[in-house]
Order: structure tokens, then sequence, then C-alpha cells
């Protein structure tokens, strides 16, 4: 699997306060990295800072083995995005805002400009102006804009901001498509982590302008559960007074945080005082709660 | 490159704003030209007072007593121009015995009543001036304004006689340069009256006649200056070539009968073009370019563009190259538009007059075709316009804010002449480095002496030159260099 982007040892500072310290990340083909963090940890910045719409004042930026700074343009060159807001000429329609952006590259026809705005499915709004568009449509539009040149790296920040449910669905299926088939490599932030949960193969969390956590998402999840089991009983207080500390979830289950060599133990002694066990079972955490449980909640500095 | 000019040409035109402006500017000439078409045609009668001024007039005579030594001077200066008018009124239908009567009668009858209420009354005198003013309107009865013409040749002639007979009897050097002055004068006068006999021009206050009078003020003034010993200060030498233009132009319109400074037809307008329609041209083009880099930053597309594969550098001039293509599309489209709304009110034939210029290295009058003359000026305001292009574009690049760039490039606009008139006026001769001096380079045309002296046409384009790249060079890099902040 190739690297397709590389960002090492990233620092940047606005006069004395520094908003990214020491960010390392990496993004291969087929990958998708969900970018993760509170509110002014340093995703956008990070962002712009890869796409070169702000100077980095330490470490460096490769894409595609190409430095952002010292070789722009050819870094660049298969490079889509979407920062912050897709904002887009409000006064043109949507095939007129696509077209401006196919006239930038070599070899975009207007049959490849046809075939991305069915793949983002705005072909019955592709002729009306941008201004009329609801947020979600726009979304699809940065997304239509942004792959429209068959990029093999993709930096979406926030695509799933305004976007319905279905909308959101078909998003996922899409970008996984684009992983899976165009083997694009995507790096995508947000802050719905349930979303993330499904289709990210890694994750990436950010906090305070540093990176604390980047593994793939099934080992993040798996380590944060690991120790928690829960169980389903008919008597939760008798079994309250038996085992001692459990955190009961509701009448008939409980939880209790045991490595799992205890596991049998514990089913022994609650067999012996006849109270009924229907099921034992790992707990499954979701990606949001490892996040909390990583981040430590919500501290803008 | 050129699909980034082409893409900043599809933003600005796809933008209602442009076409707003341009409507607006079709308004605008509509408006102009208009009053330019009847302006002038209400000119006839110019001496006719109103009929109630006249009886305000009257009025206030029956209340003065010309008995009356501190009423006396009022009610002679009222009454002759009661009777003036009586006269003018009779006589209102030929333009050219208006003129006759303004310039001889008028003083008679002051001279008359003087002599019949003023101080010291003769009635001898009082009837040798009304057997004069009987005389004179008998010829005006007559219908023959060759008469007047002939008789101003004729004294013009006898006037020229006696100074040179009295130029022999003197040896005085300082009466014999006087005396010759007075010979130019006068042949000068006789001349006019010339022109007045063979070019058939009666009297009156059409551009013929208005012709005469600035051809004679134009040589007088020649005459003064050849005659002058000391050097001519700058000031002086452009004013001599003035008046050496007004003659020359003068003496084409009366020989050839064309009015070439006509300023009611489609030709007089084009040739005019920046001294009328300038602003509206730099209004429209400041917006442009006061807003093709900024509106980026304001909506937040600006993060789109930068993401291609372009350099920064490529991205901004590609948006100043295309403001300056935009200057020339406003400049034509005006010009189409003007040539439409002119030539439905005015008719196309003026078109084939051409413009007369004075060249002041050959000392030649040249004859330009007007689109061609258009094409000169063009080339000569291009400057001006770039600069205040420019000047909006880095203001709007530098701070991101079109209403500050469009506001200021307007100043720097509108207080050009102002700051050329103080130079002038306190001849500041430093200010012939300063940028509103030089960036005019009609100044320059045929030969003419520029607004101060030790200026050159290629000293003023290195300076506009320096000024362009002292705004650009620094907004490039600025931009290069620029964090792309939250919006």
């Amino acid at each position: 699997m190739e690297t397709i982007l590389k960002c090492e040892n990233l620092y940047k500072t606005f006069g004395k306060k520094t908003i990214l310290k020491d960010v390392s990340l990496e993004v291969n083909e087929g990958d998708i990295l969900g970018f993760i963090g509170p509110n002014g940890a340093g995703k956008t910045t990070t962002i712009k800072l890869i796409l070169g719409l702000q100077s980095i004042t330490k470490g460096n930026v490769s894409i595609n083995g190409y430095d952002i700074e010292k070789n722009f343009t050819n870094a660049i060159k298969r490079v889509g995005a979407i920062v912050e807001n897709p904002d887009m000429y409000m006064y043109l329609t949507g095939f007129q805002n696509l077209k401006l952006v196919a006239n930038l590259y070599k070899d975009v026809s207007e049959d490849r400009i046809n075939e991305v705005v069915k793949l983002v499915k705005l072909e019955n709004r592709i002729k009306d102006k941008v201004s009329k568009y609801s947020l979600g449509m726009r979304q699809r539009l940065g997304i239509a804009q942004a792959i429209l040149h068959k990029p093999n790296l993709l930096i979406l920040d926030e695509p799933t901001n305004g976007l319905d449910p279905e909308g959101i669905k078909e998003m996922r299926e899409l970008l996984v498509d684009l992983a899976s088939i165009e083997k694009m490599g995507i790096l995508i932030s947000s802050h719905n982590l349930a979303e993330l949960d499904n289709f990210c193969n890694k994750v990436c969390i950010i906090k305070n302008g540093k990176i604390i956590e980047t593994s793939e998402i099934s080992k993040i999840k798996q380590e944060a559960s690991k120790e928690v089991k829960i169980f389903e009983v008919n008597n939760v207080n008798l079994a309250e007074e038996i085992i001692g500390k459990i955190e009961k979830i509701d009448t008939n289950k409980f939880k209790i945080k045991v490595p799992k060599q205890e596991v049998p133990e514990i089913v022994e002694k609650l067999v012996k005082n006849n109270i009924k066990i229907y099921e034992v079972k790992q707990e499954e955490k979701t990606l949001e709660d490892a996040f909390f449980e990583k981040t430590g909640g919500n501290i803008i500095e | 490159m050129s699909s980034l000019i082409k893409n900043e040409l599809i933003k600005i035109f796809r933008k209602k704003t442009i076409y707003i402006a341009m409507i607006a500017i079709f308004l605008f000439l509509i408006f102009m030209n208009c009053m330019f078409k009847y302006a002038n045609s209400s000119s006839n009668s110019a001496y006719l007072y109103s009929e109630n001024h006249l009886n305000s007039i009257k009025e206030e005579l029956e209340n003065l007593n010309p008995e009356n030594p501190t009423d006396v001077t009022l009610y002679i200066n009222l009454k002759s121009e009661v009777e003036l008018y009586e006269l003018m009124n009779k006589y209102k239908d030929d333009e050219w015995k208006l003129s006759i009567i303004n310039s001889r009668i008028s003083s008679y009858l002051t001279e008359r009543n003087t002599y019949l209420y003023g101080a010291e009354k003769s009635e001898t005198q009082a009837n040798e001036i009304t057997k004069k003013i009987e005389y004179i309107t008998a010829k005006l009865d007559e219908d023959n304004w060759k008469y007047f013409a002939s008789q101003d040749l004729e004294t013009a002639n006898k006037k020229i006689e006696e100074l040179n007979s009295q130029k022999q009897q003197t040896q005085d050097k300082e009466i014999l340069k006087n005396l010759e002055n007075e010979i130019k004068n006068t042949k000068i006068e006789k001349e006019i009256a010339e022109y007045r006999l063979n070019k058939n021009i009666p009297y009156g206050t059409d551009y013929k006649n208005i012709t005469l009078s600035n051809l004679q003020s134009a040589s007088t003034k020649l005459i003064q200056y050849n005659s002058q010993e000391t050097e001519l200060s700058y000031e002086e030498q452009k004013e001599y070539n003035d008046s050496l233009k007004t003659e020359a132009e003068c003496r084409y319109i009366l020989d050839t009968g064309i009015n070439v400074n006509k300023s009611d037809s489609l030709k007089g307008i084009l040739q005019n073009f920046y001294s009328e329609f300038g602003i509206f041209l730099i209004v429209v083009i400041v917006m442009i370019a006061g807003t093709i880099v900024s509106d980026e930053f304001n909506k937040g597309t600006i993060k789109l563009l930068l993401v291609k594969p372009y350099t920064r550098n490529k991205i901004l001039l590609s948006k100043f190259i295309a403001t300056v293509i935009i200057i020339f599309f406003v400049i034509l489209s005006t010009v189409i538009m003007e040539m439409l709304v002119g030539g439905v009110l005015f008719g196309f034939d003026s078109l084939s007059v051409p413009v007369i210029e004075y060249n002041f290295n050959t000392n030649m009058l040249e004859e330009i075709n007007v689109f061609a003359y258009l094409g000169i000026q063009t080339l000569a305001q291009l400057p001006m316009i770039v600069l205040l292009a420019t000047l909006a574009f880095v203001i709007s690049t530098l701070f991101s804010n079109s209403a500050l760039a469009i506001t200021i490039s307007l100043l720097g606009y509108m207080s050009t002449a102002i700051i050329n008139q103080l130079a002038l006026a306190y001849n500041l001769s430093f200010m012939k480095y300063f940028v509103t001096m030089n960036w005019d380079l009609s100044q320059f045309l045929f030969g003419n002496l520029p607004y101060m002296q030790g200026m050159s046409l290629i000293l003023s384009i290195v300076i506009c030159l320096v000024y362009l790249l002292v705004m650009l060079i620094p907004t490039f890099i600025i931009f290069k260099k620029r964090n792309i902040k939250n919006i």
C-alpha cells in the first residue's frame, strides 16, 4: 500500500499562540481516516496546512511524494477538498460551478461532469442556481467538485453537515466506493462520531493541537470495551448483594468490569444463588464512547 | 493560465452587477445626449428680455424723476434700455439686425438720453444723434447687412492708411512700434470684415460669428506676444500655443465652412468622450477591480481557487489581467452605446467630419478621423484608468474590503483635477513626478506643451510604470504569503 499523504511533526503558531503541536498523520491508498477532535482542537488548521492555505511553522507535508510548500502545484494536482463550508459561487448554477473547476484541470470532459453529478445525485437540480440549494445540496456539489478531476487524495472538512440521514448514508456509500474501487485515500474530519464509526478504517484523535491517538478503529473500540461485560439476569438486586459493586443498567441487566478469567467465577456464584442467567456478553462500545474516554470532554484552551 | 483568465471573465460576466452598471451608463448616456441636443436649440433671440422684465423696468422708470439729480443716471440707463428693447423687438426676426442694434445703436441711445436729460443738455446734439440712428435703421430696413460689413472694411482701410502716414512722420522707436502693432490689429479687423463679406457671414451669434470673434482675440494675443521683447515664460508659451491653435482652427472653420467644434453632434461627443463620460467608465471599472479579489475572500470561494494546481502568483495575475480586459470591454461597449444613442438623436452624418488638431511639431493643422482620434485618446487615458483600477485591485486584495477600494480609487480620480490645479497654481515643480500630473498622456499629443516644464512623454510613462509596480509587487508578495483564515 502506498502512502499518499504524510504529515510529519507539524507545528503552527499564530503570534505567541501555538495552534498545532507536533501533528503527524498518514493516509494510505484506500484509507478512510477519521479526523476527530472537539471544537478548536486544530482540525481545520491541520487541513489548511495540508492544502497549503496556511504556511507551516515547522514540519512538513508531502502529498504523492511532493512537498506542499516547495512543490505546490505538483503536490496539489491530485487532491480534491472541501474546507470548512462548501463555498460555491452562489450566482452560478451547479453545473457552471463544476465547469469552472473542470476548466482548471486537463482532461475533465463534459461527460465526466455529468458522471459526477449522477454520482452525488444532483442531476435534477444541477441547472439551478446554487443560491437556491439547501446546505445538504451544496455539500453534495462540494463533493462533486472535489472528485471531478479523479484525485487520489480527498480531504473533506465536516462533509456531513446539513445532510439528512438518507444523504449521509449515500455519501458514506460513495466514499467507501471511492476508497475501495478508485483506491483513493480519504481524510475526513467530523463531529458526527456515529457516522465515522461505520466506515472509517482508521481514526486520528486531536485535542488542543496535539494528536493523542492514531490507530485502527476496531482496536480503539476493543481497547475501550476490553474489560466490561454485560449480564442479563432475572434479579439484579440479588446479584448486587452477591457480587458487590456492579453497574445496574435496568431491572434485568447490569455491567461489571472484570478480566475475562473471572467471568466463570461470577457465573458460578450467581447460579449457586438460584439467579437465572439469560446472557453474558462483551460490551460493544461506540466510537463516541471511546472518543469521550480519550479526549475527556470538550475543553477549548 | 489562460483557463484561469477565462474563468475570471466567466465569473464577472455571469454576475448581474456588470449588466446593471452598463444599463445605468446607458441611461446616463441617453440623458446627457438629450441635454446636449436641447441645450443648444434655445439660443435664438438671446438679446430679448421677457415681457415681464420690461414692464418692471417701465414701472421703475415712471417712479423716477429726471429733474432730480440723484435719479438722473439711473433714469438715463433705464430709459436707454427700454428704447433699445423696443427697437430690438421691432427687428426681432432677423438676428443680424439685433446684433447691429446692439453693437452700434445702443451706445447712441445712451448718448442721446444723456444730452436730453443729463447735466449738459443739448437739443442740437441730441438731434444729430437721432439722425445717425435713423440713418442706421434706414439701412436695417433695406435688409442689407453687407452695407455694414463693407463699412467696417472701409473704416479699417482708412485707419491703416492713416496709421501708415503717421508712421512715416515719426522717428521715435517706441511710437513706431506701437503704430506697427496697431496696424497689425487693424489688419485683423480688416481681415474679419473681408471674411464676413467673402464667406457671406451675416452678423449674429451663430458659430461663424463666434469663430470670427475668437479669431480676432487669438490673433490680437499673438501680436501682443510677438511684440514682447522679453522671452516668454512657460505659462505664456502655453497661452501663445493656445492662441496659435485657436487661430489656425478658426481659419480652418471659416475657410472650409465645417463646424469642427460642434458639440451637439455624434462626432463632437465622441471627440470629447473621456472628458464627458470618463467618470462613468471609471466607476464601473473600479467597481469590478475592487471586488474581483475581495469577493472571493468574503464569500469563502478563495479556498476553492487556491487548492487548484496553480501558484498564487498566477491566480492573482490572472485576476489582474481579467481586470485589464474588462477595462477595454467597458470602454468599447460605452463607445458603442454612445454611437447608438448619439446616432439616433443626432444622426451619423457628423462622423465624416474630421477632428482638427494643431501639430506644434510641424506647425500645421492635422485632420484626423474621429475614430482614430478616439483611439489615440484611449491610449493617452489608459495609464490613468489602469492605475486607478490597479489601486482598487490592490486595496481589495490587501484588505478584502470592496467599499474601501472603490471609494479610495474614486476619490483619487475626482481629486486629480484639484491636485493638478493646485500644483500649477503654486508652481510646485516637484509635483511633476506625482502620478496625477503624469497619468493623462493627452497633454503630450501633437507637440503640445505639457503641464510643467521638464515633463516628457517617456518620463511620464516611466513614472506611471513605477507607480504600477510599487502597487503590484508588494501586493503579490503579501498575497503569496497570506494565511487563509477562517471565513
